[in-house]
């Protein structure tokens, strides 16, 4: 459904994408993560048209972004990283002009208006002029707005930025609700952890290219079968090694600060079962917790542990 | 033309306002209270010295005042159409639909004349005192109304393509008011110079560019339609062409603001052009 070829754009002597290769099968989200100037919204940018890349290639729902242009505009729904609304419309008004834009059959944008708005939960803000809704509500809107034609396509460039915790949590129940809808989206973000939530497969860019391509499942799986834990006990820590040592599934034990951190490659179960045995032991325990998972990092070892970085997805 | 979407989402943007009937309401109160001045002073308070000279003299000053107005006052409206989505943040996302670069500046130039139209038809019934008291044609009314309407919609669309052109609304405005100065005040003030220099020593040479000049200049022209001045057969005709060239020199720059990848089209273009604009 997205496909580059060394797809490379240049500004002078600044090469902010340097011979991109992305595959993106139809219905999947896929998660473009990078840190600022990594060359996502220069990405973005050349798949939506907007700018055009100085070689390679780039196609979406099969035409060429710089041969079929008007074909590619016709198959994507584009929301920008900074965007403005029209303030002194109203959200009805507001979406019919784009779908006006896209010549949609006036009889089709009131259903569909109604069927969008509904989804973002704005449906009771119809007759709100833009400019009265939070900016949070504004995103939602943006996405009902990129919806309007029934592209098959989604670029989203951060769609979730500058939003507080209830909005962003707002959004990622309508990107959740894109990829059951069978959209193929592609979304960027600076932060992984809310795309993995998202996202079927995500790339990371770095200095405009992409430095690995994973599957979240095969991520989440490796996550949940290993596991960094920390304990604290009011025992002799001999005794705590003792135990943990005749586990099998404990690695790399590091005793520090009064307790034991260590890397726990195994099931909940077995978890369970090894925290028994620490009390059965005599281990008086006071606190047993798991360890945030530095999730960028479990990608970067993830995709060289299978056989370094694929650079297609 | 209704069908434009970015003409019905002005009309709506412009026209719901306070400022658009406040505008209309103040222009024709402003132009009934001129014409009333301008009648009474030409008869004095006596009525019986209505004259359709002086009727005609009335038209002439309402007409060109007019024109005056229309002319400055449609950069204020069109000057920041384009900069203004691009400051806006709105134009990247108006790129990505399937409209050309041409129903969007079409759709612009046409919401930005609309309002200095509606004046133009608002103040209609001022003329018809004038007919009232005879002196000009109906013919001649059309003529001026016409050659009016074309002014606008071309002060709107060298404004607007201005406004597409430079980066920020405050360059467009200068360059949209530096080209109306041009029309109005650059041609006017050098054309009669021209013409006036030419009067003593026969020089044909300062003549026919005073009268070049003079031909680019609205109100000229249009005291060439209501034959206050010798303007030749077609006044009209030069006027119009030099602003139609000007407006099709500065369309390739709009594309390339527009749509950077049409510059693949010319030969010679580089791709280091191709910069974003949005």
């Amino acid at each position: 459904m997205i496909f580059t070829q060394h797809l490379t754009k240049k500004y002078g002597r600044v090469t902010a994408v340097d011979r991109l290769n992305l595959s993106i099968r139809e219905g999947t989200v896929f998660g473009m993560v990078g840190e600022n100037g990594a060359g996502k919204t220069t990405t973005l940018s050349m798949l939506s048209t907007l700018s055009t890349p100085t070689s390679g290639h780039a196609v979406i729902n099969g035409y060429d972004v710089v041969k079929n242009p008007s074909a590619v505009r016709h198959s994507i729904g584009f929301m920008p990283d900074s965007f403005g609304v029209y303030d002194d419309l109203s959200v009805d008004e507001y979406l019919e002009f784009y779908a006006d834009c896209y010549g949609v059959d006036k009889r089709v944008i009131a259903t569909r208006r109604s069927d969008l708005l509904e989804r973002v939960g704005l449906s009771d803000k119809r007759s709100t002029y833009v400019n009265a809704l939070s900016r949070g509500m504004q995103q939602r809107l943006e996405i009902a707005r990129c919806l309007m034609h029934d592209p098959p396509v989604l670029i989203l460039d951060e769609p979730s930025s500058g939003l507080d915790p209830r909005s962003r949590m707002d959004m990622r129940g309508v990107l959740r609700g894109l990829r059951e809808a069978g959209k193929t989206v592609i979304i960027s973000s600076h932060i992984l952890h809310e795309l993995a939530e998202i996202a079927d497969e995500i790339g990371i860019l770095r200095r405009g290219k992409v430095a690995a391509v994973a599957a979240v499942q095969v991520m989440l799986q490796h996550s949940s079968s290993q596991r960094t834990l920390w304990l604290e006990s009011r025992s002799d820590p001999s005794l705590v090694e003792s135990v943990l040592a005749a586990d099998g599934h404990v690695t790399s034990m590091e005793f520090r600060d009064g307790g034991v951190e260590f890397v726990y490659m195994g099931t909940y179960e077995g978890q369970s079962e090894l925290l028994a045995a620490l009390v059965a032991a005599g281990v008086k325990l006071t606190q047993l917790t798991e360890r945030a998972t530095d999730i960028e990092a479990l990608f970067l070892r993830l995709t060289s542990e299978v056989g370094g970085s694929s650079h297609d997805a | 033309m209704m069908r434009n979407p970015i003409l019905l989402k002005e009309f709506r943007q412009r026209m719901r306002t306070v400022r658009a009937p406040m505008v209309v309401t103040g222009y024709v109160a402003s132009m009934a209270v001129l014409t009333f001045l301008l009648l009474y002073e030409n008869v004095q308070g006596q009525l019986y010295l209505i004259q359709p000279s002086r009727s005609e003299q009335v038209f002439f000053v309402l007409s060109l005042l007019q024109m005056l107005v229309v002319a400055f006052l449609t950069p204020a409206f069109s000057a920041g159409s384009m900069s203004g989505e691009r400051e806006r943040r709105t134009l990247a996302v108006l790129l990505t639909t399937p409209l050309s670069p041409f129903s969007i500046l079409f759709g612009k130039v046409l919401a930005s004349s609309a309002l200095q139209c509606l004046l133009l038809m608002a103040s209609l019934p001022l003329y018809s005192l004038v007919f009232l008291f005879g002196g000009a044609v109906p013919q001649e009314v059309v003529a001026v109304l016409l050659f009016q309407l074309f002014t606008i919609f071309i002060v709107a669309t060298i404004s607007v393509m201005w406004s597409t052109i430079a980066l920020r609304s405050g360059w467009s405005t200068v360059l949209s008011y530096a080209t109306v100065s041009f029309m109005i005040l650059v041609t006017g003030t050098v054309g009669l110079g021209l013409q006036s220099l030419a009067k003593n020593p026969v020089d044909g040479f300062a003549a026919s560019w005073g009268h070049t000049l003079l031909s680019l200049n609205p109100l000229w022209v249009e005291a060439a339609l209501e034959n206050a001045v010798h303007g030749g057969t077609l006044p009209w005709v030069t006027f119009a062409l030099f602003y139609v060239i000007i407006a099709l020199i500065l369309t390739p720059f709009c594309l390339w603001r527009l749509r950077p990848q049409w510059l693949r089209r010319i030969p010679g273009a580089t791709r280091m052009n191709e910069r974003n604009y949005q």
